[in-house]
């Protein structure tokens, strides 16, 4: 028996990408990659090489392409809707420039140096309380806090506050799923409460400013132009929501690559140092942000492929991260030179917030190691799909405490 | 002042173009060009791309 057919290197591969079931790091992408450079699917196309993902990233020709999604689910008026098109992810040219210049100084990275002593001590916090000294529920006990009081520190809100963040972004990430017409009210209830946190730290900072974020974000100024009240509160409530989800399931994700791999886990706790490196090593072979979406805005070619205009175009970040003809067949490794990843996307919408997810993370991520030594699965873990933007639900596990 | 990129780090996310789009720009390909000297008076906007360059890959002297 052969599997000649499937192997053939003139059919383009195809995936169902909108089944629950498909798997967007699994064997059938990864062999895909090797036959071809790009697949088709149910959304377009899905681009699955380290090179064409770079170059497609940043191409001229192609928008960011999630604007639509509500509209596409039914949901075309109503705060979310407005909201959604408000995101300066959703905005291109001269438009998305001028919100990417206002919000920049504040997202700097002279800015979150100065928070790194507060995230070191969180994540000890954090660890010092779990329930049992040898076990804990990762991402209850220790993610979910983490992420959610980042942004309270980055915010200036009360820390314990955090689950009111957790939750009411939790929430609004329902908007994210097929379901998003069903969930509204939820998302929308979600939205109206962080709308109240946003205008109210709009109202004291504008009242007594400082020199922290929220401050630097009021009073950003360029050519006399500045952030207007609906701007701020837009993307302040944009950063509470796109802070916390990518940032919790990131964590998720960084504990079980590094249970898979305890040497590499041995030696961050020894060399705490290596956590910059702990991060972007994570990020190239288990990226939360799973796929970035773009659209073709016309007709274009690109390595003997026609595309249309309207397109939609995945860049597969995983595929793209473990492409052997980049990383060889090499593993996972925190000392190796690495080409750079693509989990904070890329191009004109590269994350804004990359400076502070980096920052938290590797102060974080070295302290687990030394904390919690030679941790492994307790229990079953359970999982948010793996496509789009995915992670642990839940992930208990054990380990040996660390001084 | 003189700019220096770091082309080898460069990924030509086109953050300085918009940041300092005087000085820094991405041509039709998608390639970052810019100019090696620049007038002092712009210095807030490229110590600003600078800044915001994802991978730190711009240098300023004097």
């Amino acid at each position: 028996m052969t599997t000649t057919t499937q192997l053939d290197p003139t059919t383009v591969p195809s995936f169902d990408v909108a089944d629950p079931a498909f798997s967007i790091t699994s064997d059938e992408v990864h062999a895909a990659r090797e036959r071809s450079w790009y697949a088709t699917t149910n959304y377009g196309i899905a681009v699955l090489r380290y090179d064409e993902v770079s170059r497609l990233l940043k191409h001229p020709k192609l928008r960011q392409g999630s604007v639509q999604w509500p509209a596409h689910n039914g949901v075309t008026e109503g705060p979310f809707a407005e909201w959604w098109a408000s995101w300066i992810l959703n905005k291109e040219g001269e438009e998305h420039h001028r919100l990417r210049r206002l919000m920049n100084p504040a997202f700097s990275p002279k800015l979150i140096g100065g928070l790194v002593p507060r995230f070191q001590a969180l994540a000890a916090e954090l660890v010092d309380a779990f329930e049992r000294p040898d076990h804990c529920e990762f991402m209850r006990e220790f993610a979910e806090p983490y992420a959610a009081r980042v942004i309270a520190i980055m915010l200036g809100l009360p820390e314990d506050e955090w689950p009111i963040i957790a939750r009411e972004a939790t929430n609004i990430g329902l908007a994210m799923g097929v379901t998003i017409q069903s969930e509204l009210p939820t998302i929308e209830g979600a939205l109206e409460r962080l709308y109240a946190y946003a205008d109210a730290l709009i109202d004291d900072r504008r009242a007594n400013p400082g020199d922290d974020f929220v401050s630097t974000l009021v009073q950003a100024t360029r050519d006399s132009d500045t952030l207007s009240d609906q701007e701020l509160r837009d993307g302040l409530v944009l950063l509470i929501f796109g802070g916390y989800d990518t940032t919790r399931n990131q964590l998720g994700l960084a504990m079980q690559t590094f249970m898979a791999h305890p040497d590499q886990w041995r030696l961050l706790a020894e060399r705490p140092e290596l956590g910059g490196r702990a991060v972007e090593e994570v990020m190239r072979v288990n990226p939360t942000v799973r796929w970035v979406t773009r659209e073709a805005l016309e007709d274009f070619t690109f390595e003997g492929l026609d595309i249309a205009a309207g397109t939609t175009v995945h860049l597969f970040s995983e595929s793209a991260g473990t492409d052997p003809r980049v990383f060889g067949e090499a593993g996972f490794d925190l000392t190796a030179e690495r080409k750079p990843h693509f989990g904070f996307g890329g191009g004109a919408h590269h994350c804004l917030g990359h400076f502070v997810a980096r920052s938290d993370m590797s102060e974080a991520l070295p302290l687990l190691a030394r904390r919690l030594r030679d941790p492994r699965p307790a229990g079953e873990s359970t999982w948010l799909p793996d496509s789009g933007n995915t992670g642990p639900m839940t992930l208990p596990i054990a380990f040996t405490p660390g001084a | 002042m003189k700019i220096i990129v770091d082309l080898n780090l460069c990924q030509d996310h086109g953050q300085c173009a918009i940041a300092a789009p005087a000085v820094f720009r991405m041509n039709d390909d998608g390639k970052l060009e810019y100019e090696e000297i620049a007038e002092e008076s712009r210095r807030a906007e490229v110590e600003e791309a600078a800044d915001v360059c994802p991978v730190q890959a711009i240098l300023i002297e004097g």
